[in-house]
């Protein structure tokens, strides 16, 4: 009995060390990264002339699987635009969302883009490239309503709803409530955004501050009208993920995020896509 | 009719994930199988020590959900020898299967008379002929029943693989639920596929078991 606990305790050490042993191994190839060229993940794209780009393709109109079987959204028309001013080919791999920060670590792919924000737990376990599109955010109102917002300040003093917990509603008391523009009692929080949404329609509350994307389609299914689309009340932006230390990857993979952005790229398969 | 229109277009989408998920159920029972026989012989006629590599072996791995085992091979032994994530996700469900499998087989060696070893022993055979011509093929039948049980699980295991990127049938049945916004039907024509092919797997089962049943 005594010698079969032994086994076990053996063999439950044996996995730990085989697991302990992995996240060595990124930071071993980074050491890679002070080298001249040709040893980063980078040169090694560059000489396989392909990069493998792990994404989660239940998310449309970022990313998701077409009745033929190729892959649609604004994620993957950008990462192509990427790979071609890369000179590389991509080949992306559908995988559950939350195994690509794993399998980017472990070098099974070379870069995720899955409309991931680079939050500070992620970014502790790989690198991020700078965003590629800004969050947004949707100020709704009443399909009939005459209220014109031009930016997001002008939402001070209307009764306003955003739902609870998120980001929007943060901003709503600590811009509007905090510096006294709009009364405590204007602000109300719901569980749900459809909740929300049928308030405004109701005329219950004039202003509804949510995320700009489920906003499009809230506001046709309700019949509201989407008075602004900001990114001034919204919080970080999407951006590519690679493995952790890959400094030359990170700068070139930036360049070219940049030119995209600056040569209208990013806007047109942004609208090609029906993001707002 | 719009309904039935639609679960066609969805499952011919779908159906494109059912070769793989096939294939990773086959790869994984027959993985399993060469397991689950090596370890029981090794804990019915095996010495002291072969019998505890083979209990911790069944113990630890019935223990831990298969999930993880996927997990550990794919991402833990994957960093020495370079599996693709099918390899890897259906030997991970098979080394898994094998775990079952070995409990299996174990007793049907157990439940082939003692007798028949001895009487296998006393007219000259070597113990590895006696375990091969004599025990083996009557245990083999023995366990079929309780192994189609086992291969119909390890067909709804193959569900599993997806968490290393193998696009099998439920995979593909997200993609479409993503895409069209309704999962019932998804979900439905996945049901039947996999209502489908667990119906042949027991038919075919059946089958070998009736061929093949002992006649004692």
């Amino acid at each position: 009995m005594k010698k079969q606990a032994a086994i076990y305790l053996l063999l439950i050490v044996a996995l730990l060390a085989l697991g302990a042993c992995t996240p060595v191994r990124p930071a071993a190839t980074t050491t890679g990264g002070d080298a001249p060229a040709a040893t980063g993940k980078l040169a090694e794209i560059q000489a396989a002339g392909k990069l493998v780009v792990g994404t989660s393709a239940d998310y449309p109109p970022y990313e998701s699987i077409d009745a033929d079987g190729n892959f649609v959204g604004f994620d993957m028309d950008l990462i192509r635009a990427v790979g071609a001013e890369l000179g590389v080919e991509v080949e992306i791999q559908d995988m559950p969302f939350d195994t690509l920060i794993a399998s980017v670590q472990e070098g099974k792919i070379d870069a995720v883009i899955a409309a991931m924000q680079a939050t500070a737990e992620r970014d502790e376990q790989v690198d991020f490239t700078i965003p590629y599109r800004m969050t947004k955010d949707a100020f709704i109102g009443a399909g009939d309503t005459t209220i014109v917002i031009e930016q997001a300040e002008d939402a001070a003093g209307m009764s306003i709803g955003a739902q609870t917990g998120t980001v929007q509603e943060r901003w709503i008391q600590e811009t509007l409530v905090a510096a006294g523009l709009t009364a405590a009692d204007q602000v109300s929080s719901y569980e749900r955004a459809d909740l929300a949404a049928l308030d405004v329609a109701n005329g219950r509350i004039e202003l509804l501050l949510m995320d700009a994307e489920p906003a499009v389609a809230l506001a046709e299914q309700n019949g509201l009208k989407i008075l602004l689309i900001t990114e001034t009340t919204a919080e970080g932006g999407k951006s590519i993920a690679i493995p952790d230390g890959e400094t030359e990857l990170k700068a070139e993979l930036d360049r070219i995020i940049q030119k995209l952005i600056d040569d209208g790229t990013v806007q047109r398969i942004q609208e090609e896509n029906g993001l707002p | 009719m719009d309904i039935l229109q639609n679960l066609l277009t969805t499952l011919e989408f779908i159906i494109q994930g059912l070769w793989i998920t096939v294939w990773v159920t086959v790869v994984a029972l027959v993985v399993g199988l060469v397991f689950g026989v090596l370890t029981a012989l090794m804990r019915v006629y095996g010495n002291r020590f072969w019998r505890q590599v083979a209990t911790v072996y069944s113990v630890v791995i019935r223990a831990v959900p298969v999930v993880v085992i996927i997990f550990i091979l794919f991402f833990v032994i994957a960093e020495y020898v370079n599996l693709s994530p099918f390899l890897a996700g259906s030997l991970a469900l098979g080394f898994a299967s094998g775990a079952y499998q070995s409990e299996i087989f174990r007793g049907a060696l157990q439940a082939v008379p003692a007798g028949q070893m001895t009487a296998a022993r006393a007219i000259g055979m070597s113990k590895v002929q006696a375990i091969w011509s004599i025990v083996l093929p009557q245990a083999l039948r023995l366990a079929l029943p309780a192994w189609g049980n086992e291969a119909t699980l390890v067909l709804k295991d193959s569900t599993l693989v997806f968490v290393v990127g193998v696009p099998e049938i439920l995979r593909r049945t997200q993609q479409v639920s993503a895409r069209t916004n309704e999962p019932f039907i998804a979900f439905g024509a996945a049901m039947l596929l996999y209502l489908g092919l667990t119906l042949l797997t027991t038919q075919f089962l059946g089958w070998v078991e009736r061929r093949y049943r002992l006649q004692m």
